[in-house]
C-alpha cells in the first residue's frame, strides 16, 4: 500500500522535485498553519486564564475562523507530506500519537467554542471553571502535539517501503 | 566586503565557544528537545501577534485595542523562548547558519519585523491605543499590521528552508558580500 503511494507521480514529485513548490512549500505551510492553529488557541487560552481581562471573551470567537484556517492548511499540507513519505510516517508509532493529540486538541477547541463562546448560558462561576479547565487542557495538548510532530524527524525506522 | 567576512568568522568562533550548550545539544535528545521548545515558542509568538494584527485589520472590532496590551508580555515570552532555543542551534552548528542564505533572509525578515513594530510605536500607537471598542484602526496602523503578518510568515518560511540551503565548502570562487559557503579556514 505505502509502496504504491510512493510510486505515484505526486509522491515522487514531492520527494524529488527541486522546486520550492514541492516539499519546501508544504513544510513551510505546515509551520505557518501550526502558528495559526496552536498560536491562536494559545492566545484564546491565555485570555480564558485571566490574561488581558479587558478583552471581552465573547469577542475572542472572532479569531476562530483564522484558527480553523490554520487547521485546514495543516490538514492539506500534512496530507501532501504524508504522500511524500507514507512508510516513514505510518511505521512510526509517534505519528499516530501526534494525530491523536491533534484530534484531541481540535475536540477541545470545538468544545470551547460551544461551551464558552456559545450564547446560551449566563457567564457564571461554573462557566468560568469550565473555561479555565478547557484552556489548561488546550495548552497542554497543543504543546504535546507540537513536540510529537518535531520528534517524527528523530523516531522513524524506515524512510521508504522496501522494494 | 572583507569586514563582513570577518564578522561572519568572528560570529562562528564566538558562538562555538559556548561549549556547554554544544555538549548538551549533542546528547541524544538535546537537539530534538530544543526544536520542540523552538516550535512551541514560535506558536506563542506568532499566535499573539496574529491576534493583534487581525484586530488592527478589523477582526474582533469590539475589543478595545488597549486591552490587547496585556498580550504583549506573552509575545515577548514567546520571543524569548524562540530566541534562546534558536541561539542554542547556532552555538552547536554555527557554520550551518552563519553561511546559510536562508538564515540571512530569516535575520533580515526578523529585523524588518522589529522595525515594523518600532514604526508602530513611534507613529500611530498612541492614536490607535486610544480607540475604544468598535472603532477602526487608522490606515497606517492597518498597513503596519498587514506588513507584520507578511514578515512573520516570511520568518517562518525562511526558517523552514534552512535545511534546503545548507552551505557547502567554498571552492576557488571568492564568496560574495555575505559568504554563503564555509571558507576553508573555518575547518577545525
Amino acid at each position: 500500500m505505502t509502496a504504491w503511494i510512493e510510486a505515484s507521480g505526486f509522491s515522487i514529485w514531492m520527494r524529488e522535485s527541486p522546486s520550492f513548490l514541492a516539499f519546501p512549500l508544504m513544510l513551510s505551510l505546515h509551520a505557518i498553519g501550526m502558528g495559526l492553529a496552536a498560536g491562536i488557541n494559545g492566545a484564546l487560552a491565555l485570555r480564558l486564564l485571566g490574561v488581558a481581562p479587558d478583552v471581552p471573551v465573547s469577542e475572542m470567537k472572532r479569531f476562530f475562523p483564522a484558527m480553523w484556517a490554520g487547521v485546514w492548511v495543516n490538514g492539506l499540507s500534512g496530507v501532501a507530506l504524508l504522500i511524500a513519505y507514507p512508510t516513514k510516517a505510518l511505521t512510526n508509532p509517534v505519528f499516530y500519537g501526534k494525530l491523536a493529540l491533534v484530534a484531541l486538541a481540535l475536540a477541545i477547541s470545538r468544545s470551547t467554542g460551544r461551551r464558552v463562546f456559545g450564547q446560551s448560558a449566563a457567564w457564571d462561576a461554573e462557566r468560568t471553571r469550565t473555561a479555565r479547565r478547557l484552556a489548561v487542557a488546550s495548552l497542554a495538548v497543543w504543546i504535546s502535539a507540537i513536540t510529537a510532530g518535531r520528534l517524527l524527524a528523530y523516531t522513524y525506522t524506515h524512510i521508504l517501503a522496501a522494494r | 566586503m572583507k569586514s563582513v567576512h570577518g564578522i561572519q568568522t568572528w560570529l562562528v568562533w564566538t558562538l562555538a565557544s559556548v561549549t556547554p550548550v554544544g555538549s548538551f545539544m549533542r546528547t541524544h535528545w538535546g537537539w530534538p528537545a530544543a526544536e520542540s521548545v523552538h516550535f512551541v515558542g514560535l506558536s506563542l509568538l506568532v499566535g499573539t501577534i496574529v491576534v493583534w494584527d487581525l484586530r488592527l485589520l478589523g477582526v474582533g472590532r469590539r475589543i478595545p485595542i488597549a486591552a490587547l496590551r496585556a498580550l504583549v508580555r506573552w509575545t515577548l515570552v514567546g520571543y524569548a523562548i524562540t530566541f534562546v532555543s534558536g541561539l542554542m542551534f547556532l552555538m552547536t552548528e554555527p557554520t550551518e547558519y552563519i553561511y546559510n542564505p536562508a538564515f540571512h533572509y530569516k535575520v533580515l525578515f526578523m529585523a524588518l519585523a522589529g522595525l515594523n513594530a518600532l514604526a508602530f510605536y513611534l507613529t500611530v500607537s498612541r492614536r490607535t491605543l486610544a480607540l475604544g471598542a468598535g472603532q477602526e484602526a487608522p490606515l497606517p496602523a492597518r498597513i503596519i499590521a498587514a506588513a507584520s503578518l507578511f514578515l512573520w510568515m516570511a520568518v517562518i518560511v525562511s526558517g523552514r528552508l534552512l535545511t534546503f540551503y545548507r552551505p557547502g565548502w567554498c571552492g576557488a570562487e571568492p564568496p560574495g558580500f555575505l559568504a554563503d559557503c564555509v571558507p576553508l579556514l573555518q575547518r577545525w
